[in-house]
């Protein structure tokens, strides 16, 4: 008897639907079925960050979240979050601040730090290394991350 | 590493959850948030036939005041937790210790149930139940029990809860005007398992602390109540010298257990470097 | 990782001691033992099922019994597979003692644990591990119609 379950959502503004193994994770999901390679798998066990996506409006692991746990939900990988412009200035400051190299943990981090900036728009420099000190970085040193992030609170807030 | 092979399924009421407990048995396990049972699956430490996803059930849910307690739902998420007035108002040592669970990602999924039934020594939510005398409520196939954290964490990774009860909610004593509240979780980096954790109240008026509670986590199989140190401060005129006597206590009452990361010996150390850094803190608040 | 201990059973040496090397005793005793035969008088073949938590992992493994004083002591040699869990394997030796109140079994263990129990779930082995010793005395001191009577001082670490 199969175990596979029928499921449907919306993926980056588009309705899915799929037929899959329970065990199935989200990120393998959206990765090998869809071929939206844009979240990464680096641990599978919650600590890197680089399989980040957004389920109903917030960020989770998406390692630590099954496929059929997102029947019925919106999910947006970074596909879908740069297509819709919401992380452009993120994006551009990114780019300004050399803050991707290999750029393996740059979605999830960029995901981390889009929630960041809605949800503490005033955030110190403090506040946003803690902050992504979810998403691991062997390039960059961190430095240009967090400069990028902070630059576009200060924009925003200047606004 | 991925998953064995299971079933999945989500119940949409607490009584039908509870009915599927008894028809599997051990070869099922419950999924609150899911962030440290994944992760045990995604290892094959636990290879269950069927997971039963609770987090379709709304009783579990919500934060609430009802007379003088704050009642949590075992399905609250820590981030929820981190956003709430109520728990800012009632309950702030929650809010004092909800930033160093994990990261942000983890906090949107995880729950305040899941901590306490899973019952890591590491855990921020345990030692904090602990010290806000929480009542823990609990439905098995014979109906609702309560029981006091303290007593609901037994022994390691072991709490009260028999393999077909669910923990459905706590309720915590709402804070009194003088109650005031220190936290502080020892880590190698921000959002690891702790090495050594304190979650602690106390009632202040002028320099003096009463009716305190020091629960001390992450050096023992569970959280651990410094009761000598208490009753050395209760109702004391709280100063160095006194600080310094609590301390010594602290580390002569608490038998800490090593870990990968401390022998026993630094353990019994840090135990007793957070109950100075807690007590100079609570000196200092107003 | 180390692990030594000891424990007070309210029994006679010989009954401690025959216990010991009675598979059907040792087989209620073990926390989570699924299986246990006795390959050769030196050798003992197991499953035990180790449960903590969420975690289950189910160990196949063997005993070799070695340097054995009738009634006094004994060492043993053991390993054991978890499957994708990780694997186990280490030396322990067991000594009696006539005490007032009855015997007293001390025991030293060193062990590794290798694989993703040991990296990842192994956390807290030496806790773990001691939470199952004693599970497991609580067990055999029932077996054999006595009780563990608690020690004034804990082992130190």
């Amino acid at each position: 008897m199969s175990l596979k379950k029928k499921i449907s959502m919306t993926v980056n503004g588009e309705a899915v639907s799929a037929e899959i193994d329970p065990r199935r994770h989200l990120v393998d999901f959206l990765r090998e079925d869809l071929f939206l390679k844009g979240p990464h798998l680096g641990c599978e066990q919650g600590a890197c960050g680089a399989c980040t996506v957004k389920v109903n409006g917030q960020i989770i692991r998406g390692c630590l979240f099954l496929a059929v746990q997102a029947d019925g939900s919106i999910v947006e990988t970074i596909e879908g979050a740069t297509k819709s412009g919401a992380l452009e200035d993120l994006q551009n400051a990114f780019m300004r601040h050399n803050a991707m190299q290999c750029g393996f943990c740059s979605s999830g981090m960029l995901l981390a730090a889009a929630e960041l900036i809605e949800k503490q728009p005033h955030a110190t420099r403090a506040q946003v290394r803690e902050w992504i000190s979810g998403n691991y970085c062997r390039c960059t040193g961190y430095h240009s991350i967090v400069n990028a992030i902070v630059d576009v609170l200060s924009a925003r807030a200047n606004a | 590493m991925k998953a064995a092979q299971f079933d999945y399924v989500k119940p949409k009421t607490l009584s039908e959850a509870l009915d599927l407990l008894v028809e599997t048995g051990d070869d099922a396990r419950l999924m609150a948030g899911g962030q440290t049972l994944l992760a045990t699956l995604n290892m094959r430490l636990s290879e269950p036939s069927i997971l039963i996803d609770i987090t379709g059930i709304t009783e579990l849910k919500g934060i609430s005041v009802q007379g003088e307690s704050l009642r949590i739902g075992a399905l609250v998420t820590h981030t929820e937790i981190e956003d709430s007035d109520l728990v800012a108002k009632h309950a702030p040592l929650l809010k004092l210790a909800v930033p160093h669970i994990a990261h942000r990602a983890i906090r949107n999924l995880g729950t305040w149930g899941g901590s306490l039934a899973y019952g890591d020594p590491a855990a921020e939510w345990p030692a904090c139940s602990i010290t806000l005398q929480a009542t823990m409520i609990i439905r098995g196939p014979s109906g609702e029990r309560r029981i006091g954290a303290e007593e609901f964490f037994i022994d390691l990774y072991t709490t009260s809860l028999e393999p077909d009860e669910i923990l459905v909610a706590t309720e915590i004593p709402i804070a009194s005007k003088d109650q005031i509240s220190y936290f502080n979780e020892l880590a190698r980096r921000h959002g690891d398992y702790a090495v050594a954790g304190i979650a602690a109240v106390a009632k202040k008026s002028g320099d003096v602390l009463r009716d305190c509670v020091f629960t001390f986590f992450s050096v023992g199989a569970t959280p651990v109540v410094a009761t000598k140190a208490q009753a050395l401060i209760d109702g004391q005129e709280l100063n160095d010298q006194l600080i310094k006597e609590a301390v010594e206590i602290a580390r002569s009452e608490i038998e800490a257990i090593a870990d990968l990361t401390n022998s026993a010996v630094a353990k019994q150390h840090l135990i007793g470097v957070l109950l100075e850094r807690c007590l100079k803190d609570m000196l200092a608040q107003k | 990782m180390e692990l030594n201990g000891e424990q007070l059973i309210a029994a006679p040496i010989p009954d401690v001691w025959r216990g010991l090397n009675d598979i059907d005793v040792l087989a209620k005793s073990i926390p989570g033992c699924e299986e246990i035969s006795r390959v050769s008088p030196e050798e003992i073949h197991a499953k035990v099922m180790f449960k903590i938590g969420p975690v289950r992992a189910r160990f196949s493994g063997k005993l070799l019994l070695s340097d054995v004083i009738p009634e006094q002591a004994c060492s043993m040699a053991f390993e054991g597979s978890g499957g994708a869990a990780g694997f186990a394997k280490g030396r322990s030796r067991v000594e009696l003692k006539l005490v007032d109140g009855g015997t007293l079994v001390s025991y030293t263990t060193e062990a590794s644990i290798g694989g993703k129990l040991g990296q990842i779930g192994g956390r807290l082995i030496s806790a773990s591990a001691k939470k199952i010793a004693d599970d497991f005395f609580q067990k055999f001191a029932k077996e054999l119609g006595g009780e563990v009577i608690p020690l004034q001082s804990a082992p130190e670490d």
